[in-house]
């Protein structure tokens, strides 16, 4: 009885994000214009099998077996299943019938229908398997493409979008220099602060100070507030430069629920 | 003609903003319908172990602060960065945030309905979703859209591009670094892709993986 409610449920869940998350990524290669949904390094790695199908669906492959194995042993699909074997199988099943990324890859509705029907069939057969998964397989994924596709995130991705930001001028390559720096310090990872800083430097290479740029650097510096806030950046800040931190400094963290030294 | 079907084809539903809500909805409930799924039957939480195990200590204390606290300000970042790069994280916003954060709070405040029952699952996860989504939608009005400028989107896509090329080589040190059959084989995949003209990442996975599995490689 219960397997038959998993499966039902699987097909349900595995069609709406599969639909979702294939959207979702088609619309990352026209952002900013549309707002897309996925993450910096899904795009990375999307691009980095350059619409050969064979590439996406090994990558995915790579990823499976990990993701079967958590989600076996412990009930956790990991975050593979939406950032890679969802966007990279739909990207595959699409492109070996046609080979032009722009007609396929960089079509939401295309990929978000390819995503579904993937979605549906990788996340019931997952939930409903009861079997072992090959451990050497699982350890591929732990041991060769975890660290590599950590590499890409840090150090590649934010060395290659700051290079992209100084040849861009020298507004946007100051923009996203401080931006980039302090995003590494805050959140941990350049790419989002130097996104921002081309964006800035961007938009006021073409259209000037006006109110929308204005309001672009307010919310950055709100966004930047917040996140160092929440993460306990500004506790961290204090104690590393040898000051105490308020002690009514963390009875603030603790109202949020957070906790920090 | 090429640009002008390019135009119209970045205007229509697919495009649109409000299309942007509706994917995700879809995707916030099919992610809390996942965390329902690990509430019941412990399988389908779609996040990483070490998160789910916040959500688990919780259920099994009955202390969620940790995960609530984890959760919503992921989530709270991430509906602010979004709009503004033009990528929304779906890992820190929907898969930790609604995944994690959203039930963790409600179990804290001992609702349980939303996470028993599939359909109440399906239906917060959406309304969660549809809300995330408008948020990102309105702040994007008052920033990005409207604007003639395409704030550097040509810079961005560039650097796009350019940083997956880094992929491949990437794989082949790493599968190198993990033991001498895996290196081998990663090696000898992409040799055979790059000749073949296609990108070396596939094949440094697939001669990985096939060598991976009749030499696996020593964990200790």
């Amino acid at each position: 009885m219960d397997t038959m409610t998993i499966i039902i449920e699987s097909i349900i869940i595995g069609t709406l994000v599969g639909f979702g998350v294939g959207a979702g990524a088609a619309r990352m290669f026209h952002a900013p214009n549309v707002q897309g949904m996925g993450a910096f390094r899904t795009f990375g790695e999307l691009n980095a099998c350059e619409g050969d199908p064979i590439s996406h669906f090994s990558f995915g492959l790579g990823f499976l077996f990990n993701s079967w194995a958590s989600v076996v042993g412990a009930g956790a699909f990991t975050q593979d299943v939406e950032h890679r074997i969802i966007p990279n199988w739909a990207a595959a099943a699409l492109l070996s019938r046609n080979p032009k990324v722009e007609e396929t890859l960089h079509d939401p509705k295309k990929m978000a229908f390819a995503g579904a029907v993937i979605g549906m069939v990788v996340v019931t057969v997952m939930n409903s398997t009861a079997v072992a998964i090959p451990a050497s397989l699982q350890v591929i994924a732990t041991k060769v493409l975890v660290p590599a596709a950590n590499w890409l995130i840090n150090p590649v991705m934010p060395i290659v979008f700051w290079m992209a930001a100084i040849d861009a001028g020298q507004r946007s390559g100051t923009w996203a220099t401080v931006l980039g720096g302090l995003s590494q310090l805050v959140m941990g990872n350049a790419v989002p602060g130097i996104v921002l800083g081309i964006l800035i430097g961007k938009g006021v290479d073409d259209s000037g100070w006006n109110h929308i740029t204005k309001t672009l650097v307010v919310a950055v510096v709100l966004l930047f507030v917040l996140s160092g806030f929440f993460r306990g950046f500004d506790a961290k800040l204090l104690n590393e430069f040898h000051i105490g931190v308020p002690a009514g400094l963390i009875e603030f963290h603790k109202i949020f629920g957070s906790v920090v030294k | 003609m090429e640009n002008q079907e390019k135009q119209a084809e970045l205007t229509g539903f697919w495009y649109s903003e409000w299309a942007f809500v509706i994917f995700v909805a879809m995707l916030s409930a099919g992610i809390f319908a996942g965390t329902h799924m690990y509430y019941v039957y412990h399988i389908g939480a779609f996040n990483d172990i070490a998160i789910v195990a916040m959500l688990e200590g919780g259920i099994k204390t009955g202390a969620y602060g940790a995960a609530a606290a984890f959760g919503a300000s992921f989530l709270f970042a991430r509906i602010l960065e979004g709009p503004l790069v033009g990528i929304l994280d779906i890992g820190g916003s929907l898969q930790t945030g609604i995944g994690i954060g959203v039930p963790a709070m409600l179990l804290g405040m001992g609702v349980t309905a939303p996470l028993t029952s599939f359909p109440l699952a399906l239906a917060i996860g959406g309304l969660f979703g549809v809300l995330i989504g408008t948020i990102i939608v309105l702040i994007r009005k008052y920033t990005i859209s409207g604007n003639s400028s395409t704030f550097g989107a040509d810079v961005m896509m560039g650097a796009g591009n350019a940083s997956g090329r880094y992929l491949g080589p990437l794989i082949i040190i790493s599968a190198a670094m993990a033991s001498i059959p895996v290196g081998l084989g990663a090696v000898i995949g992409a040799a055979l892709f790059y000749v073949w003209q296609k990108p070396i990442a596939g094949g440094a996975i697939l001669g990985a993986m096939l060598l991976g599995a009749f030499f696996p490689i020593l964990t200790k």
